[in-house]
């Protein structure tokens, strides 16, 4: 494997034609590859641009056992095609051929997830029927979103915004174990939100509107915080409770409080988590069944601004 | 009271709710190396409830802040956690210390007071402490009124350390102690060979998959090995070791849950009552170890001699600091069982597991019978071997299968091949440590992976009756093995008798 390209997806890997895909990721692939299980496909689908950074994401990714295939939309029939001992590159590929790419590269029998980072969103419904996740990245999500329903009749679908919210969810769902807070949940209909991505906000707000049944059209305050984290700050409340999650000034980590009438009720430092691409989407690939939350919190956070 | 409506579809695994754990034994080897470390991982992970505290006690008084000291340096040197740490240094805010001789009421008035103080919900308490002061400690939580919380949020779980019970006897005692006390529901008696991801993977390997439990019988199966071995001698336990020797300290417990995980019948729901009622069923269908008639033993001891293991001369177990130098205490038990049921009539379990081996290794290898026709026999030179199929319990967790193929560029030579799972590898996260799970399911109330009190009788009642016969029949001059060997011959002559051989590890 030495005709390596830096400017290609895959720099490491071999031009090949499309028809030797297999066989040459079966001679590439060395011991160690072969001794492992494979666990599943997963497909990376962008703008080369969008890919770049996926890509070198999925290269941590390589230890267990997925099969990784990168195709970044182009105008070409037939695109330029490199693999690896893990991975496949297509690049400059028509997008509505991305189906018939997917369809032949992706490992029988096991699971495949497709990580859209973005396009035309004529694209997901075809891939939809063959991915048994999909997994949405788009910069601005709202077309895609706006298909969530209808995707969701067909597979099993979520936004890789969904999988930074993990954390952040189950910090606040921790608060609502303690039955002062749980007995108080009704009236908690104060939200404010901080950080660099809005849809994440947006994504955080549907939840909680959906999961404390707050009526339709009720608002919550979003503070932008240029070049921060895609979420620094939460806070839940309403006049005498407040519950906030911050991004500690330690790497990594959220301070939480739950405060009720000024006492505190249950302060700490806990961590976030990997908030990398690599660690999300491993996340995603994980997990397997519907995920009516996400669902739940898209169709929420429609009309919220 | 009514669900949290954040908790649904939440994609971490549940979390307890408030929770304060009270360690007795706060300051000893288990706490230091195996439990603060766990806290921390299970804080890092998410996995701590939002009102987390832990009361530290411990016969000395050393106060929080020694608590917290010793915190900080039990995660320097078992979690690898290196300079400031928040996550530990909050977690450290909620530790809290009490001291004082366990027989005095007044330590459990203090951590009463403690726990009303930081306004507990919830409460487990661990009782990492030598088996001789369970009874205090167990008649004293009873005595205080700890035992009992005064609402459903208010619950009182005790987990109980190995050896629970030395005998039948004392483990029937012990039961009834720990009822007078606390209901079954609230008692969790740790293996921690349960909290193994491979030991609770066989459950789904077996019935989560279609393809092996229809060949999990006598039909297909020959027989089953499993092996517990350790090339460390026994170290700074020799005080415990030498009244207990392996039969007590790893057939008991660990070997009898490995043996009844692979044995028991499918359970009607994985429900931790209807898992244990089958596990019980496994092992109440076990004949006797010890049969007085004549014939081949089925229980052989021995005990290490000086040799090599690990690159290192190592001493013979009676030159061991704190051994008696005519000790007949067994390092080394090796045993063959037979169990009486519809499923396994006729197939041998054969349990082995000793110190100073040569390689550190748990494992299941359940052998399936050779093909009832030998059609390459004149074609091959070589035999054909039985099908394996391994469960490594540790290290390098995971399931191998073992089988026959053809040699490329031969005629029709047949060669063994190995097709192997990792746990370490094939998810691509790390594999929790057994007490993280644990300490996590005893906070959940879930008792699956913890042995319920007729499981332990049902043990004791098979290895006691080998304990009286050793008794009876004490050894004057132990058989011996090398140190770095795979045991006596004897052990071997036990399963060559059934025409059969141990597993090469």
């Amino acid at each position: 494997m030495s005709d390596s390209d830096p400017h290609s997806l895959l720099p490491q890997g071999r031009a090949v034609a499309f028809e030797d895909i297999e066989e040459t990721l079966q001679s590439a692939a060395g011991e160690a590859e072969r001794r492992r299980a494979g666990t599943g496909t997963l497909v990376l689908a962008g703008s080369a641009e969008r890919l770049v950074e996926a890509a070198a994401a999925v290269d941590e990714l390589k230890d267990i056992g997925v099969r990784t295939v990168l195709i970044s939309y182009g105008d070409n029939p037939e695109p330029t095609v490199r693999v690896s001992a893990y991975a496949v590159a297509l690049e400059g590929l028509r997008p509505e051929y991305l189906n018939n790419a997917v369809a032949a590269l992706r490992l029988s029998s096991l699971p495949t997830l497709v990580w859209w980072r973005g396009g035309t969103t004529s694209t997901l419904e075809g891939l939809a029927t063959l991915a048994d996740r999909l997994v949405l990245d788009a910069p601005d999500p709202t077309d895609a979103w706006a298909h969530v329903a209808a995707l969701a009749d067909k597979t099993a679908v979520s936004d890789l915004r969904w999988a930074r919210l993990t954390r952040w969810r189950a910090l606040m769902a921790h608060f609502f174990d303690l039955p002062d807070v749980l007995a108080a949940a009704s009236r908690l209909r104060s939200l404010h939100v901080e950080g660099s991505d809005r849809y994440t906000a947006k994504l955080f707000a549907g939840w909680i509107a959906s999961s404390l049944r707050w009526p339709r059209g009720q608002s919550y305050d979003f503070r932008e915080r240029p070049g921060g984290a895609p979420i620094e700050a939460v806070a839940l409340g309403d006049g005498s409770q407040e519950l906030t999650l911050r991004l500690a000034s330690a790497r990594g980590c959220v301070e939480t409080a739950a405060r009720v009438c000024g006492a505190d009720l249950a302060s700490r430092t806990v961590s976030v988590g990997d908030q990398g691409l690599a660690a999300l989407i491993g996340e995603e690939l994980r997990i397997r069944a519907r995920d009516l939350a996400f669902e739940r919190a898209v169709a929420a956070s429609k009309g919220m601004r | 009271m009514p669900a949290n409506p954040l908790q649904d579809g939440l994609r971490l695994e549940p979390t307890p709710g408030p929770t304060t754990l009270v360690i007795f034994g706060a300051t000893g080897d288990l706490t230091r190396r195996k439990l603060l470390p766990a806290l921390y991982n299970l804080s890092r992970g998410q996995r701590l409830p939002a009102r987390f505290s832990v009361i530290g006690v411990a016969r000395e008084d050393q106060g929080d802040e020694r608590f917290r000291e010793a915190f900080h340096k039990s995660l320097e040197e078992f979690a690898g956690v290196k300079g400031t740490d928040p996550v530990a240094d909050s977690l450290a805010a909620r530790l809290y210390f009490t001291g004082g001789d366990f027989n005095d009421p007044a330590i459990y008035q203090r951590v009463a007071s403690k726990l009303e103080e930081i306004d507990a919900a919830g409460v487990l308490f661990y009782l990492a402490i030598p088996p001789g002061a369970y009874k205090t400690v167990i008649q004293q939580l009873g005595a205080t009124g700890l035992a009992k919380g005064k609402s459903e949020a208010q619950w009182r779980r005790v987990i109980v350390e190995k050896p629970f019970g030395t005998d039948l006897a004392s483990a029937q005692e012990l039961n009834r102690l720990v009822h007078e006390h606390f209901s079954e529901e609230q008692v969790f008696r740790i293996d921690h060979y349960l909290g193994k991801e491979t030991v609770q993977n066989l459950l789904v390997f077996r019935f989560g998959n279609g393809m092996f439990e229809p060949i999990w019988n006598r039909r297909y199966i020959d027989h089953v090995q499993i092996t517990a071995a350790e090339t460390v001698g026994v170290e700074r336990r020799a005080a415990y070791y030498e009244g207990a020797g392996a039969l007590r300290d790893m057939v008991q417990n660990h070997l009898m849950q490995l043996l009844a995980l692979v044995a028991m019948e499918p359970p009607i729901t994985f429900s931790a009552e209807n898992v244990r009622d089958r596990k019980l069923d496994a092992l109440l269908a076990a004949q006797p170890l010890v049969d007085d008639s004549e014939g081949t033993p089925n229980v052989v001891r021995a005990q290490y001699g000086s040799g090599w293991v690990a690159g290192h001369e190592v001493p013979a177990y009676r030159a061991e600091p704190g051994v008696s130098p005519t000790s007949t205490t067994e390092t080394y038990v090796a045993l063959r069982m037979q169990l009486d049921s519809w499923r396994w009539a006729g197939v041998p379990f054969y349990l082995r597991t000793g110190k100073r081996l040569p390689k550190r290794t748990t494992e299941i290898a359940i052998q399936l019978r050779r093909p009832p026709l030998e059609i390459f026999k004149r074609v091959t030179p070589t035999p054909v071997a039985p099908n394996l199929l391994i469960v490594n319990v540790q290290p390098n967790e995971g399931i191998s299968v073992r089988f026959e193929a053809k040699l490329p560029a031969t005629r029709m030579q047949l060669a063994p091949v190995m097709m192997n799972f990792r746990y370490g590898t094939a998810f691509g996260r790390p594999v929790p440590e057994a007490y993280e799970t644990l300490l996590l399911d005893a906070m959940l109330g879930d008792p699956t992976l913890f042995a319920r009190h007729d499981f332990v009788e049902a043990s004791w009642s098979m290895i006691t009756p080998v304990h009286e016969k050793w008794s009876r029949e004490p050894l004057t001059d132990a058989p011996f093995y090398e140190a770095g060997e795979w045991g006596p011959p004897e052990a071997d002559a036990l399963i060559a008798h059934d025409n059969r051989r141990w597993r090469t590890l």
